[in-house]
This record gives structure tokens, sequence and C-alpha cells, in this order.
């Protein structure tokens, strides 16, 4: 995937970290005439390297520095990121639902959490641009919880017989649920193949039908002349005082290297951006990192609480090796449209996503408490009759959960990160009321057994937000650090909420 | 659900077996005969093991395996984490990568077997491999939730979980697993082997 001939380490452009961020940034600037080189701290990988086999699809998953936690509410950590040219994007469920009014609002509106810089307005006319350019599929009319915007240049995608049983569920609970707005082409697009609906995104998506970026912008990034250099693992941004002048970083060979550029872009996940400017020293400070004037630099780092709910339909041949890792159906609910006596936030139900019978979201682990003949005779039946569906349960960003430098460092010399996360008694209580919301509607469905999964937590967000002010965030809202005028972030870490 | 199509599993098939079989050929090469090594064969032919080289680890983890996923044992449960362990860490496929402790992991298995042992003969008197299977049911059972008397090691809810993990890969996880099951594979690029 990366472009021969590639030795010089000085761009118009550099960027760090080749995921759906980096290399959005990077097609834009590069078929603007940029000069773009792009360091990534993970191997090389093309499309044919994602097989179809959730046990080979763990080589895709994290294993670069390793990343510590605290507090009682951690998470995956290599499980929701990734190493590699592609980044986590290359086994990303491409869901893709537009944020609400809501979520820009939180403290104006509720005296929660905090605000972005910006109204969804502002973002609307790119939320149109992308899903154009990448091709999403939905039914914007079914979505009664989408803001304003064009509709999906896609049909929606379809619906096989676990989404058909759990839909009866929410049918009878009356709440309506949406075809899942997916960046996945249910229909040829733009030279793109359409989608077989065999189940295996987590695992990569070599059809090229779901957006990873390999398919998508990366490739778009090549092709209009971007560099991209695999194993080079940045420690540190140099500056001089204003402004960024490159990245220090080691190279494949372990030597220590730098790279010199007009503008720096971070796109290296919410982890990996503070860790780096976190161990970069600002030169107009006796004690004090690039970016962190404010003291916000690897604070309000979010989570999204994952509930998990199961049924078996007896009734219901249900397919469930077949449509999306995402799901098929979606339920939404911010907490505007929720009773105020409710726990506060929003949440959306990710239904009837496929599942083979191996894996951590996978028919055999969903029920791990059986072993033995017990799972035995559960496996046969299961693969034919589960049904289950995710919620994603908001969190709101507070100072306390952060990213910080550990003592102990890497194989490059640089500290390790360590995340330190608890979710308050709000987080607590809504993931909670989800979870039995699960359960409830698993049983309106006509399941003959319901269970449910333990607390989990994925999709990192915050840790570099954006803000209006210098005085409390990192940047500003275009990404650009706030004292530092050609040093941008990419990515969900410029979040200020979830 | 408006006017959302309702499909069943035939549609796409002619197209998605063209595209396996222009796949196949592509995948042979990316791999590169990495995946050519086959935990079942090897166990049948009693290949030597490259990490695990206790013997006792070996037949603890496979009497371990065993009882958690009946048929673990035959599809080489052990021969497989001992090749994944051989591996370089980001080639790993061994489950406990989601679990975000640090490489390597061998000293992983090694205590988990070690404590499950030991427990095995504070709590039974005897060691794991000689308990009934009345004895090793109830005894995984207990020590699912929660280290069991005389545990030492890592946490024994995680090994549960991770070498259950393992266990359903090898049994469930493979071609074979899923014909078993009955479940179409369906692969846009086939895993090199059948394991």
């Amino acid at each position: 995937m990366t472009a021969a001939g590639d030795q010089a380490v000085e761009a118009d452009v550099l960027i760090v970290g080749a995921g759906m961020a980096g290399a959005a940034m990077a097609a834009v600037l590069a078929r603007g005439g940029r000069d773009v080189l792009i360091l990534e701290s993970g191997p090389d990988r093309s499309l044919t390297d994602l097989v179809s086999s959730q046990i080979w699809a763990r080589r895709l998953k994290w294993s670069g520095a390793p990343v510590r936690h605290e507090g009682a509410h951690g998470f995956a950590h290599n499980l929701n990121t990734a190493s590699g040219v592609g980044g986590a994007a290359l086994h990303h469920y491409a869901t893709w639902p537009r944020f609400h009014n809501d979520v820009f609002r939180l403290r104006s509106a509720y005296g929660r959490g905090l605000d972005w810089p910006f109204e969804y307005e502002t973002l609307r006319p790119y939320y149109d641009r992308v899903q154009s350019e990448v091709g999403v599929a939905g039914d914007a009319e079914a979505e009664t919880w989408r803001p304003e915007g064009a509709p999906y240049p896609l049909p929606p995608l379809p619906v096989f017989g676990q989404g058909a049983a759990i839909a009866r569920g929410f049918e009878a609970a009356e709440l309506p649920v949406a075809p899942l707005p997916a960046a996945i082409l249910t229909a040829p697009y733009k030279g793109r193949a359409a989608c077989l609906y065999d189940g295996w995104c987590d695992a990569g998506c070599p059809v090229g039908a779901l957006a990873n970026p390999l398919a998508t912008y990366l490739r778009e990034a090549l092709e209009a002349g971007a560099r991209v250099r695999p194993h080079c693992h940045v420690v540190r941004v140099l500056s001089n005082g204003d402004r960024a002048s490159g990245v220090a970083f080691v190279d494949a060979d372990g030597e220590p290297r730098s790279a010199r550029a007009k503008v720096v872009v971070l796109a290296a996940s919410a982890i990996q951006n503070p860790r780096i400017l976190l161990n970069s020293p600002d030169k107009r400070r006796t004690d004090g990192a690039i970016g962190d004037r404010s003291g916000a630099l690897g604070r309000y780092f979010m989570l999204d609480g994952l509930a998990l709910a199961y049924g078996l339909f007896d009734d219901v041949e249900t397919d469930p090796h077949m449509g999306v890792s995402a799901g098929q159906l979606m339920h939404r609910r911010t907490h505007a449209a929720r009773g105020k006596d409710q726990p506060f936030g929003g949440y959306q139900w990710q239904i009837a996503p496929s599942m083979k019978p191996n894996d951590i979201f996978g028919i055999a682990i969903s029920r791990s408490d059986i072993f033995g003949q017990e799972l035995t005779d559960f496996m046969p039946r299961a693969v034919r009759h589960i049904g289950s569906m995710a919620g994603m349960v908001e969190e709101t960003a507070r100072i306390e959960n952060r990213i910080e430098l550990a003592s102990a460092k890497g194989r490059s010399g640089a500290p390790l990160a360590t995340v330190v996360h608890d979710f308050d008694e709000d987080a607590r209580a809504l993931w909670t009321y989800v979870r039995d919301e699960g359960a409830r509607i698993m049983k309106a469905a006509g399941a003959t057994e319901v269970w449910t999964g333990p607390m989990n937590a994925g999709h990192l967000l915050g840790g570099t937000i954006m803000g209006a002010s210098p005085e409390s965030s990192v940047t500003d809202g275009y990404g650009r650090v706030h004292d530092v005028e050609n040093l941008y972030i990419g990515g969900s870490g410029l979040f200020p909420s979830s | 659900m408006g006017a959302t199509q309702i499909i069943g599993k035939r549609e796409g098939q002619t197209r998605r077996e063209l595209l396996r079989n222009a796949q196949r050929g592509v995948a042979a090469v990316a791999l590169g005969g990495v995946g050519a090594f086959c935990p079942r064969t090897a166990r049948a032919d009693g290949a030597p093991m490259a990490v695990l080289k206790s013997a006792a680890i070996v037949k603890l983890l496979e009497s371990f395996g065993e009882t958690l996923v009946p048929g673990a044992s035959e599809a080489g449960l052990a021969h497989y984490i001992d090749d994944q362990l051989a591996k370089r860490p980001e080639d790993s496929l061994l489950m406990i990568r989601y679990m975000d402790i640090p490489p390597p992991h061998d000293g992983f298995y090694v205590g988990a077997m070690a404590a499950l042992d030991a427990s095995s003969k504070v709590r039974f008197g005897a060691p794991f491999t000689e308990l009934s299977t009345d004895q090793k049911r109830a005894f995984v059972g207990e020590l699912s939730s929660g280290n069991p008397p005389g545990w030492s090691g890592p946490p024994s809810p995680l090994v549960y979980f991770v070498v259950r993990a393992d266990a359903v890969d090898v049994v469930y996880g493979t071609e074979e697993g899923f014909e078993r099951l009955g479940v179409p594979y369906l692969p846009h690029i086939p895993p090199e082997t059948n394991w």
C-alpha cells in the first residue's frame, strides 16, 4: 500500500497515523497539491491481509506500546484499536450516524459536560460531503432522530431473519427502528463493489464495500502522490516555540530520526496523540508540554458504555452469520427525547449484528458462563436461532478521566500511556437502564431465552478536546492546537462529548 | 421497518463463489505459507512443542481445555497455543491479545496451569488431570467466578475466559468447526488452512 522509493523525511504536511482521520486529511491535502508524508507506527497493510477469520483478524489489532489502565472501568484497548496502515478503521464496523443537535451544547443546555466550539449546522455540509465521497447507506426519513441533512446516497442495508425477529420487540415496545446508517455499499458505487453480507466486517473487508481507508481516502491520497512510511514510531513533536517544525521518531531499524514539515498533524488515536504531546516539551515554558497551556491535554477522555442483550428465537432461522458486524437496524434516543427522571444521556441500539461462532463478540462468548456439554448443546441451537443487539451508551466528559504518561517506557524509549477512567454514577445508571431495556425488548420480541452481557466499553474519545477557549481546551474548532499555529489534531480525540 | 428489504442467505451466492475462487490464489501468495501449521495434525503426529516444553503443562492444558470445550484436546488446543506463543507478539492470533496483558504470554499459560494444579490438590487432594469428570466440572465452575483455595497465579476467571476462548477457536472458529455446526463459512479471503 505504501508508495515505492520513499526516502525523503520531509514534506509540506506531516501526518502521524495512517488511520481514517489521517487518511482523509492526506487525501484532501494531496489532491490540493501538497506534498504529504504519513508516518505510521504499525506495519504496512493491503486488502489481501483481510482474511475472513475471526482468528486471523487478531493480527490487525493493536500490537504497539502497551497501554496501562487505572480506575474502576477500563476497556479492552488492544481490541478497540489497531496497528498498521489503515488503523482501527481497517476493522471498524462502519456505523456512521450523525451527531444530533443535543451533543454540541451539553454544557449550555443541561449544565453537564462540555460544549463544542460550533453547532451541528456548521458540520452539516461536511457530513453531506463525506457521505457522498465515501458512500453511506441508510434511510434518512426512517431515522426520526436524525438532524437535517442530505439523504443517504445508497439504499439501506437489507434485513435478515435476526433483524426481523428483534424488530418485533421494538414494535411491541412502540420504539421506532430504522435501517442502520452504514458506510457500507449496498450497491456498486464509484468503482467499488457492493457488500455481500457475509458478516466478516470485523475481520476486515477485502471487497472494498466497507469504507476502510485502504478502499477510500488512503487509496485516494496515494493516487494523489501522498507517501506512507510504516514502522515509524513518533515519540514527540519538535517545535521552535510558536510553530511545530516536525517530529522525532524511531524508524523500523530502531534508529532515532526526525522529520520536518511546514504543517504537522497528529492523527494517531485518542490515546497516542496526547501521549506524544505530553512527551513534547514546550520551549516557551519551563515546565509544560506542547498543547497543554490550559491543563486540558489528556483530560476528558471518554468511552461509550457497551450493553449487550441476547435472545434465542426458536421460531426463527436468524442466520446470525449473515449481514454486517454493525447490525441491521438502529434505535436511537437522545437525552432530550427521554424523561427527565431517567439517568442523563443518550444511547443507541445497534440491532442484529452478524455473529460468528467464536471471538469476542461471537456466539460462544455470549454465554461465557457455560462450558462442557452445556456449551456443546448450546452451539448448534444458537447458530440457527440467536439474536443480539449492542447498546452504545453516552458518557459525559469529566476532567478526572484522563491519559497520562507512565513512568515505564516502551521500546522506543518514550513513556507509555496510562488511561485513568471511571464511569460516574449517571453513566452506570444509564448503562443499567439500557441493559434492562434490552432484555425487555428481547422478551417482547418472543425470545424463549434472554440474557445480557457484563458492562463493557469501547470507542475512544476526548483527551485532546476542541473548544472555544484556549483556557479550557487543547484545540480550536479546526483541530489546531491553540498556541501552535501549524500543529493540528485529527480524530475522535477532539470530541468534547460522545 | 418501512420498505426495508428482507433477503435470505442465498442472495449473491454466485458472485461470492467467484470472489472466493479469485481470492484463493491471492491469499496463498499474501500469506506465504504462514498458516501451514495444523494443530489437529500436529497433535495427532505428536509434533514437538516449541515453547510449552513441559509435558505436564501440555497434559494439563489439554485436560482443562477439554473440560471447557469438548473436542478441544483432539483439535490440537495445546499445539495451537504453543505455535502462537512461538510467534512474534504482533503475529500472534491468541485471544489474550485483547486482554491488554503485555507479551510475552507464555508465562500466563504456564502460571495458569501451575495454579490450576496446585489448587486442585488443595481442593480435591489430587492433580487436575486425575479428577473425575464431575469433579473437573465442579472445579471449573468454581474457578470461573473467583480464585479457588490454593490458587496462585493469573486470576482464575481470566484464565477460564482466555483458555475457553482458545478452545472455542480451535473447535468452532475454523472452517471445519463452522461446517460441523452447519454454518456456511462464506469467506471473502479464506484462511490458508482449515483450522
